[in-house]
């Protein structure tokens, strides 16, 4: 009897280990994905190109289809734009912009320069979108499939690997 | 010995109203009546800031808090009340945008964890002090 209460300690301390890795050691540094299987938001927003010109949910019409936020203050952003310049060329998956809380002018001269691998930029200075959204950073990438639901979210640079892992799944059918 | 337990006193209290919104916020957030206003600067101090992850609204000047303070004052203003304000942020920014999780399988560990814990305590307290008598 003494004995086995010794060990009580230790199996309690073991239990707890086991508890504190099973729920701690998840991925779980970013948020949850609410939007995840969700019908894209509506949205009323300029383009970046032309203020004059709204765009709206139907203007994303070539499903499926991806849109990622960006910025020209983002530097991830900057790593990830030869891998999306690589899609726009290799991939039949077409690209929208989100461009967030930016300087109209110094993205228009950004994509000038290196390239525009979105079919239009939505202008969001205000981060109206991107807060239905729930966007908290850039880059962000979302999958919208043939119906116009949301089925992944990246937060974070899209390089091979995670297109392997996360997007190039839902192309194969 | 009152000395002591009045700076404690004292201290405790000001770490409790430490979150609470700066002076200079008042005018960028003109409500028309104070309720609007308590509502406002409450929910400030019960919302997470997306991008600090352990800092509220209130406490946090991120480009992304601002929009947010900005969409929550346009929801206080237009009338919506407390439990409305966080389903809308909930529903797109999920549970963790509120430091008061809700009671649901997944949060059970972080709500009930701490009594179990204390009850395996409590326990093992009694059956060691048994033991020792014995």
């Amino acid at each position: 009897m003494k004995k086995t209460l010794d060990l009580i300690p230790l199996i309690i301390f073991l239990a707890l280990i086991l508890v504190l890795f099973t729920f701690l050691s998840g991925r779980e540094d970013q948020l949850e994905s609410v939007l995840v299987d969700k019908s894209f938001p509506e949205f009323s927003l300029t383009s970046l190109s032309d203020e004059s010109s709204f765009k709206s949910k139907k203007d994303i019409s070539e499903l499926p289809a991806l849109v990622n936020v960006w910025a020209t203050w983002c530097i991830a952003c900057r790593v990830e734009h030869p891998f999306l310049m690589k899609l726009k060329e290799n991939s039949t998956i077409k690209i929208y912009g989100l461009n967030y809380k930016d300087d109209r002018v110094k993205a228009l001269d950004l994509l000038e320069r290196d390239g525009n691998p979105f079919e239009f930029s939505i202008y969001d200075f205000e981060g109206r979108l991107a807060i239905d959204l729930g966007v908290y950073g850039a880059p962000e990438t979302f999958f919208i499939d043939k119906e116009g639901i949301v089925r992944e979210r990246h937060v974070g640079v899209v390089d091979e690997k995670v297109w392997q892992e996360k997007f190039a799944q839902y192309l194969d059918d | 010995m009152t000395k002591s337990l009045n700076i404690f006193l004292l201290i405790i209290s000001l770490s409790l109203h430490g979150n609470s919104y700066s002076q200079a916020d008042f005018d960028l957030y003109p409500f028309d009546t104070q309720e609007k206003e308590d509502l406002f600067y409450s929910l400030l101090n019960e919302l997470r800031c997306p991008k600090c992850q352990s800092s509220n609204l209130a406490g946090s000047n991120s480009p992304i808090s601002n929009d947010l303070k900005r969409e929550v004052f346009k929801l206080v203003q237009s009338g919506k009340t407390a439990e409305e304000v966080k389903t809308y942020l909930v529903q797109r920014y999920g549970n963790f945008i509120i430091y008061n999780p809700p009671i649901e399988p997944r949060t059970y560990v972080l709500w009930f964890g701490p009594f179990l814990l204390f009850c395996i305590a409590l326990s093992a307290v009694f059956l060691l002090r048994r033991n020792l008598s014995k």
